[in-house]
């Protein structure tokens, strides 16, 4: 098992570390100049030549990487164009996106599986066709759109539900709550299609194996039959679903929180490459591409965890 | 099957922790938030976060908003935009050859770290506007060349020249004066701490979301200071600005979008501040900026680089009145010159030209060039500079211009802008209180801001001199040939002077704006 | 999975009949097809289909309701909606598609190779999908518009290379399963070449799978270009395209929501249909459905 996590590990770092350098190398292809950034109305050359001497911007690239990321390393991003440490802000706004992403995991999983199990259960009924044709629906439409139709009906129309903004959980609960129901079902929703479709299908095979067969031929209760042994063997393909669309999740916060005015981690990963900030930007994405890489390590384990095979193959099918 | 029924309670139990910590984090996180309006705390929702928080490197127009609250000037404007003392005592003393001025300031005031505020403080100031390395403020006051202290309460600043605008620019940034101990203690990291003289002082900001200042106990006029706290919270989008509004999350919004103004009018609970601002907009063509700014201007060969009679054409094209109502729903005033209708040296009998398609056509076949004539018209991003840019498309076509649009980003844009990279550029000028401000750096052959490539000598002419001049009624006559040469040359085509309009809830009174824009509320309170 | 052998013509043709039995037998997967043909056909001729051109302004009837000069009313700038729909298909339907085949094209000769060959090389293939996981369509997106511009073009790019892992995935997990079957170790003992396996063994009967996985990339592609123009980052006004259109209606949602509505709808009913269509060609091809 050591072993295992090891390699596992080994293999993140191999990545985190390419991905550094992408992130590194993509931002100074971003045509434009950085000092430029730094200087909003004002464009004295002079000004933009002193510029660039204070940041290090005419260092050769690979001594910028190496310092940069020796500072990383140590936690320190930098600072960004308006003079706040980049940790400072991805610390404060992560927070926020975390709670969107948690309410919707929370939310597509449970109408996810729950949908799924119920279409399984009472295939070909009534309800199997509605749950599908829902399902389906969730993977049709844009979710951003399906954001922008809810503020038109809940908030503007109905003013059940404010149409955007964010208040902290400490300072007001149930505003907090107020604020995140619809940013939480637009971005889950799209979770909850894809999971539902493979929770039925996967659910359906189970229910056709033998061992099943067999619980029911001994009598078992349809619960029995249904919550304890297809429904376990079926939460090997939630986790993996999951893990698949944690990408879909992220860029999904991204607009979420756009359409939503919510000032979250996903927003900024798009602000800061509009508005050139390079140490924000950095900064920014190249947390983005560790927190995936270490979500999808924990992925993995947990999926190992449950599934002695892959470890012993040595993890290179999933 | 054991492994598999732990598995489910651990997967729960994960998504369950995940979304705990989240909840817990964002106490973490937002415990900054704004709070309920009971304890007086005043929330501003601003349309762009302002970039560093330093008077000698800041560029942003909301940038100053928040300096208005936090950080006084030498100099300010009042409500008649006419410039009145601040840190400064009584307007300032000239010399006879108007190359020395002299300034004496105000006594017991203390910075907000409860340094006091004198003579060496504001010295310290102003050589570092002129000095620092990367300063937007040196070329605003460039004809300073060294200030001198003459007692505790007096300043003396020497000029190389006259200028007549140095006041002006001491009632902006130039004229902010910063705590020596901060600048000391900080240094070029000033932003991330600034501490000034002002009614509140600078507690904490979240890049993107919000800046949050208290209110100052060592400010010289605390009893006009009603609220505890004001909080700017950064809303770029303006239907979500809007919506916070009226929901009252924010008390007072900063330029309401035209299509979210009928909305708010419709509310009893709010009310609308509005001005004229001090700027314009318009087009920007490039005529001879091949090189790059700062470079020797060679006209760039484009059609409406080459012809002056094709850059009348396609004003004749357009139509100001339809633009303002197409666009901005009617909210903007319409107007063709670089300062507008309220300012002491504009010229009520310019009149602007309405659309002329047959003369515009004759023009452009008089000119030689074959149809279409193309035009690159670069615009900025959002929403409002799209309709701007499909309007104007749409109305040039009809005389015969093909525009192609070009949505940049803002600070590619610029970047571009001062290639010269570009056919016509789709911008504006957030406006000073003097006319110099709306015209020197942009026609004037030594302008910092010419990325036109144009100039003349006549208009050079007019523009040094109008500097020089002694009196308003010399300078108005200057400028007025000034605008006249600007009306034929067509380098800008001004389409129209924004109109701001700020909304407030009508539980908050003392919030002002004057014709710079800028939300002042400072000494506002509920009601 | 299904399995072909390379027979005499009338067996495949019977196969086909078969399949095309079972296909007209499910209303659904029938309509979605008649919906996206149509979709297709709109967008290529959208000259002749449309009423108008899609820049023709009116300014003197900006966001009028619907009538019958303007079916479904008209936008902020006096433009027919109906007619923007139309022509705003072709930037959506042309991402759909290009994208998918981009990715196809990229993701399925890596599978493949990774599948077969296995060892070191699989492992690289492994590392680096792993690291274009690791960047969210957005941020990729959001990155090469920034580098190269926006367009509708390196939108594509980018819902393309976005498209390219979990199709290296499926590819390679239909290789390592086919090399498994019987009829390929066979022609490995006769010594045939890799390329003969691949070629003739492995890729045809592939194609099945590969197709309904295309079907189903189309229409996340679609929202995915909806998504980026939406965000400013794909298609550029004035050329229309949904997304184009709901970046537009964004500030009219409380004034006029139908600028937002008829686009967004435009939407789902495409996606909803290359949906359905993929499910169907999936139920259809599967040997074991039993209708």
């Amino acid at each position: 098992m050591g072993v295992f996590i090891l390699r596992k590990l080994g293999a993140a770092l191999i990545v985190v570390f390419l991905a550094s350098v992408v992130v590194f190398v993509g931002v100074r292809a971003i045509p434009g100049d950085p000092a430029l950034a730094l200087a909003a109305e004002d464009r004295d050359p002079e000004v933009l030549a002193a510029i660039r001497e204070k940041y290090g911007l005419d260092d050769p690239l690979p001594v910028q990487y190496v310092r940069w990321a020796g500072l990383a390393l140590q936690g320190d991003l930098g600072t960004d164009n308006r003079g706040i440490p980049v940790s400072e802000t991805i610390v404060t706004r992560i927070p926020l996106t975390l709670e969107l992403a948690g309410l919707a995991l929370l939310i597509g999983t449970v109408l996810g599986i729950s949908a799924g199990v119920i279409a399984a259960v009472r295939r070909g009924k009534a309800s199997d066709y509605a749950a599908t044709s829902v399902a389906l629906l969730g993977l049709s439409v844009p979710h951003f759109w399906l954001g922008l139709m809810m503020i038109i009906v809940f908030a503007v129309n109905l003013g059940w539900l404010p149409a955007g903004g964010y208040v902290s959980f400490r300072e007001d609960p149930v505003g907090n709550l107020e604020h995140m129901v619809m940013p939480a079902i637009v971005l889950g929703a799209g979770l909850s299609a894809v999971l539902m479709r493979q929770m039925r299908s996967a659910m359906l095979d189970s229910l056709g194996a033998d061992y099943v067969r067999t619980a029911r031929a001994k009598g078992l209760s349809e619960w029995s039959v249904v919550g304890k042994h297809a429904l376990r063997n079926s939460l090997i393909t939630i986790v993996t679903v999951i893990g698949l669309q944690l990408g879909a999740l992220i860029s999904g916060a991204v607009i979420t929180e756009q359409i939503f005015g919510i000032a979250g981690f996903g927003r900024l990963t798009v602000d800061s490459i509009a508005q050139r900030d390079y140490p924000l930007i950095q900064g920014v994405v190249l947390v983005v591409a560790v927190g995936y890489v270490v979500v999808n390590l924990f992925v993995d384990l947990t999926y190992s965890v449950i599934n002695p095979r892959i470890r012993v193959s040595g993890g290179a099918s999933k | 099957m054991k492994r598999i029924g732990t598995h489910r309670a651990r997967s729960a139990l994960a998504v369950l922790g995940v979304v705990a910590i989240g909840l817990l984090a964002t106490g973490a996180g937002g415990s900054l938030a704004a709070e309920k309006k009971a304890g007086g705390t005043l929330t501003i929702g601003l349309a762009e976060d302002p970039d560093a928080l330093d008077p000698t490197l800041a560029r942003t127009f909301v940038g100053r908003m928040v300096f208005l609250h936090m950080c006084e000037k030498l100099y300010d404007l009042n409500a008649k935009l006419e410039i009145v003392p601040q840190l400064a005592a009584a307007m300032p003393a000239l010399s006879g050859d108007k190359k020395r001025m002299t300034i004496k300031l105000r006594r017991g005031v203390r910075f907000n770290d409860g340094t006091p505020f004198n003579a060496q403080a504001v010295k310290i100031s102003l050589d570092r506007h002129r000095t620092l390395s990367g300063s937007a403020r040196a070329s605003e006051i460039s004809p300073v060349t060294s200030v001198n202290v003459v007692n505790n309460y007096t300043v003396r600043l020497n000029l190389n020249a006259r200028y007549s605008p140095l006041t002006a620019q001491l009632a902006d940034r130039a004229g902010m004066i910063m705590s020596p101990k901060q600048l000391d203690a900080l240094g070029s990291k000033f932003a991330s701490n600034p501490v000034c003289v002002g009614p509140f002082k600078f507690t904490s900001r979240t890049a993107g979301d919000r800046i949050v200042l208290d209110k100052s106990q060592f400010y010289y006029a605390r009893n006009k200071v009603k609220l505890n706290r004001i909080i700017f919270r950064i809303i770029t989008d303006t239907s979500a600005r809007a919506a916070n509004l009226r929901s009252h999350d924010i008390q007072v919004e900063d330029r309401i979008a035209s299509t979210d103004l009928p909305a708010i009018q419709r509310d009893k609970t709010l009310r609308v501040l509005k001005a004229t601002s001090i700027g314009y907009q318009g087009l920007s063509i490039n005529i001879g900026n091949k090189n790059g700014i700062g470079k020797p201007f060679e006209n760039v060969g484009t059609p409406l680089a080459a012809k002056r009679s094709l850059r009348q054409a396609f004003e004749l094209s357009l139509d100001r009145k339809v633009i303002n109502r197409v666009v901005f729903g009617g909210t903007n005033l319409p107007g063709c010159l670089p300062i507008p209708p309220a300012s002491p040296y504009f010229d009520k009998r310019i009149k602007c030209p309405g659309r002329n398609l047959p003369k515009a056509r004759s023009m452009i076949r008089a000119s030689g060039v074959s149809t279409p004539v193309h035009v690159r018209l670069m615009i900025g991003t959002d929403q409002v500079q799209a309709r701007l840019g499909q309007v104007i498309q749409s109305m040039a076509r009809d005389a015969g211009f093909q525009v192609d649009l070009q949505p940049t980003e803002f600070v590619t844009a610029l970047r571009r802008q001062d290639q010269g990279n570009y056919d016509a550029f789709a911008i504006g000028w957030s406006g000073r209180v003097d006319p110099d401000g709306n015209i020197y750096q942009f026609v004037h052959s030594k302008g910092s801001l010419n990325n036109l490539g144009w100039s003349s000598p006549r208009m050079d002419l007019l523009l040094d001199n109008a500097r020089k001049a002694a009196t308003p009624q010399a300078r108005r006559t200057l400028y007025d040939a000034a605008y006249r040469v600007l009306r034929t040359e067509l380098p800008l085509i001004y389409l129209w002077y924004p109109v701001n309009r700020h909304g407030v809830m009508k539980s908050v009174k003392g919030v002002r704006l004057y014709g710079d824009g800028l939300i002042r509320a400072y000494f506002a309170e509920y009601k | 999975m299904s399995y072909v052998e390379a027979s005499p013509l009338g067996a495949r043709a019977r196969r086909r009949r078969i399949m095309r039995r079972r296909f007209l037998r499910r209303p659904a997967a029938v309509i979605s097809l008649v919906i996206v043909v149509g979709a297709v056909l709109a967008a290529i001729f959208a000259r002749w289909v449309a009423p108008y051109s899609p820049d023709q302004t009116d300014f003197d009837a900006i966001l009028a309701g619907p009538s019958r000069e303007h079916l479904l009313g008209t936008d902020e700038l006096g433009r027919d909606t109906l007619s923007r729909i139309i022509w705003g298909a072709r930037a959506s339907i042309q991402a759909g598609f290009l994208a998918t085949v981009l990715a196809m094209a990229v993701a399925v000769p890596i599978g493949l190779i990774g599948g077969y060959y296995r060892g070191w090389l699989d492992t690289v293939i492994a590392r680096v999908t792993d690291v274009l996981l690791a960047f969210p369509f957005l941020i990729l997106a959001v990155g090469l518009a920034a580098i190269l511009g926006p367009s509708l073009l390196n939108a594509t790019l980018a819902l393309g290379i976005a498209a390219i892992p979990p199709l290296i995935r499926i590819a390679r997990g239909e290789t390592l399963a086919l090399r498994e079957e019987d009829y390929v170790r066979a022609a490995v003992a006769n010594g045939a070449n890799d390329a003969v396996i691949i070629g003739r063994h492995i890729l045809p009967n592939m194609t099945s799978t590969l197709l309904v996985q295309a079907t189903l990339t189309i229409p996340a592609a679609i929202i995915g270009e909806a998504v980026l123009s939406f965000l400013g980052l794909g298609v550029q006004p004035p050329t229309p395209s949904w997304g184009v259109m709901l970046n537009a209606a964004q500030p009219y949602l409380n004034e006029a929501p139908s600028l937002a509505i008829y686009p967004g709808l435009a939407i789902v009913i495409v996606a909803l249909a290359f949906n359905l269509l993929g499910d169907g060609l999936r139920d259809v091809l599967d040997p074991k459905t039993e209708r």
